[in-house]
């Protein structure tokens, strides 16, 4: 009976040493690979070419971490609604899609720390002569009908009493309005006020400050129990920073003002 | 009215795809028609009751969605036996299976449309059962299964589509691909027809042809 139990015992002891030996990093590393998730259908943060090579903030940021890694990186293509899927599926190895880091998701999936962030950008007609948030207070303002920052923007009018808000289907709509003069200035997330700006088919209009709404911080994610490789994301994201990759690659694709990865008075 | 954004390197991509559905059709029908012959020949001689566990094993690949079954069996392969086949092993390894499943059927189907009395005169002839099989069977049952298994890899060419979901770009990804950056939905859906159309017409005339031939002269 005893040998019996010890036998057991050791059993149990080894099929558990064994499952904890399995480490997600280290795997990685000897597979020579690092799939990630991206999304391709989501300028300027992933996208293709013309010749229909993935490109972008996302896919760039993908390969530095692969190269960190000493492995190839392998793009795996997914829709909004896969990344959490392909993770859990064993598909991809890291999210590096844009995701951003709410509390539900953490339920599931494991967050590094903020690699991105979009923040809310005000984009004006310079005939109109705003140059600030503040300055819209009595224009004719307008944004995407539904969207986050419409909602936001329509109930700052009403605070200031003073202005009008007008909803547009589209965001290639508000943008247009606003190169024609029909409204002054917009509030859409910076990486499409400049991808809009860039493009040169709205002419007279520029991005001109930041607006005070919520900011969407996204996350590199990996599977929540993943520890080793968490740390590994957070200190990479820490260096893409400290080594000025962040502004450089920010600078390439989206441009314009480096938004700030901290959370004031946080520590973290 | 025809203007687009489409160009030669966008067509030599979906051609590309094209090239991939076919060669993922083509391996899976291979490996699936020899080992769907082979599990329809084993289930004919074991009869009902000892071939039970092969055809509920066949039926699960014919009743559970194709989507499905590359999903799971991409996440089996890699989260329990952490091994990492490519995207490209594993579309071949499912639809080779699901060819099978759909292959024993049409192989027993045909078997089965051999007349008894037939057999059973081969047999009194002094025909082993390979000869009688060889002889006998196989070139009655094949005429009697051609057009279905005609059928069958003509759906596995289209249900191959499927097998983006384990990362392998095939005709329909590379349009879906295209439509992203180009907008211009209707316009390539159009030309991805016509891939598929050029595709599988020649089968389907090889299979009418065939048919034709063989038929009672």
């Amino acid at each position: 009976m005893k040998t019996l139990t010890m036998a057991a015992a050791l059993i149990a002891t080894t099929a558990l040493a064994g499952t904890a030996q399995a480490d997600k990093l280290d795997d990685i590393i000897a597979s020579g690979t690092l799939r990630c998730a991206v999304v391709l259908d989501f300028p300027p943060m992933g996208m293709r070419d013309e010749n229909n090579n993935p490109i972008g903030f996302d896919v760039d940021y993908c390969n530095d971490l692969a190269a960190a890694l000493g492995v190839k990186s392998e793009i795996v293509e997914t829709p909004f609604p896969e990344r959490i899927p392909a993770l859990m599926s064993g598909r991809v190895d890291v999210g590096v899609a844009s995701t951003s880091d709410t509390l539900e998701r953490a339920k599931t999936v494991g967050f590094s720390i903020p690699y991105f962030a979009f923040e809310m950008a005000v984009t004006s007609n310079d005939a109109s002569g705003i140059k600030s948030f503040d300055d819209m207070k009595g224009h004719t303002v307008g944004a995407t009908a539904g969207t986050f920052e419409a909602i936001a923007l329509e109930k700052q009018i009403n605070e200031w009493g003073d202005g009008t808000f007008r909803p547009y289907q589209t965001q290639a709509d508000v943008f247009l309005a606003l190169s024609q003069g029909q409204i002054d200035a917009t509030v859409s997330t910076s990486t499409v006020a400049q991808a809009n700006v860039k493009t040169g088919n709205f002419p007279g209009i520029s991005v001109v400050g930041k607006a005070p709404f919520d900011t969407d911080y996204v996350a590199l994610f990996t599977n929540r129990d993943e520890y080793g490789l968490i740390n590994y994301l957070n200190l990479f994201v820490n260096q893409q920073i400290r080594t000025g990759r962040y502004a450089e690659l920010y600078e390439k694709w989206v441009g314009g003002e480096l938004p700030a990865l901290t959370v004031p008075n946080a520590y973290r | 009215m025809f203007d687009t954004a489409l160009s030669a390197a966008d067509l030599i991509f979906l051609a590309k795809g094209a090239g991939m559905t076919i060669i993922v059709t083509a391996i899976s029908v291979a490996i699936g028609t020899v080992l769907g012959i082979l599990f329809g020949v084993i289930r004919v001689q074991l009869g009902a009751v000892l071939a039970a566990p092969l055809t509920f094993f066949l039926d699960i690949f014919r009743s559970v969605p194709l989507l499905i079954q590359l999903v799971l069996a991409n996440a089996f392969m890699g989260m329990v036996l952490h091994l990492r086949f490519s995207g490209f092993t594993i579309a071949c390894m499912v639809l080779s299976l699901y060819t099978a499943a759909y292959c024993a059927e049409i192989v027993r189907g045909g078997i089965g449309a051999v007349p008894a009395t037939t057999r059973r005169a081969a047999r009194s002839l002094g025909m082993s059962w390979w000869q009688d099989m060889r002889y006998i069977v196989a070139p009655l049952a094949t005429r009697v299964a051609l057009p279905s298994w005609i059928g069958l890899a003509l759906g596995v060419m289209k249900d191959s589509a499927l097998v983006y979901v384990v990362q392998v770009t095939e005709l329909l990804k590379s349009t879906q691909i295209l439509i992203t950056r180009l907008q211009e939905p209707l316009f390539l859906l159009m030309i991805c027809g016509a891939f598929y159309f050029i595709i599988s017409f020649p089968l389907a005339r090889l299979g009418g042809y065939l048919e034709k031939r063989w038929s009672n002269d």
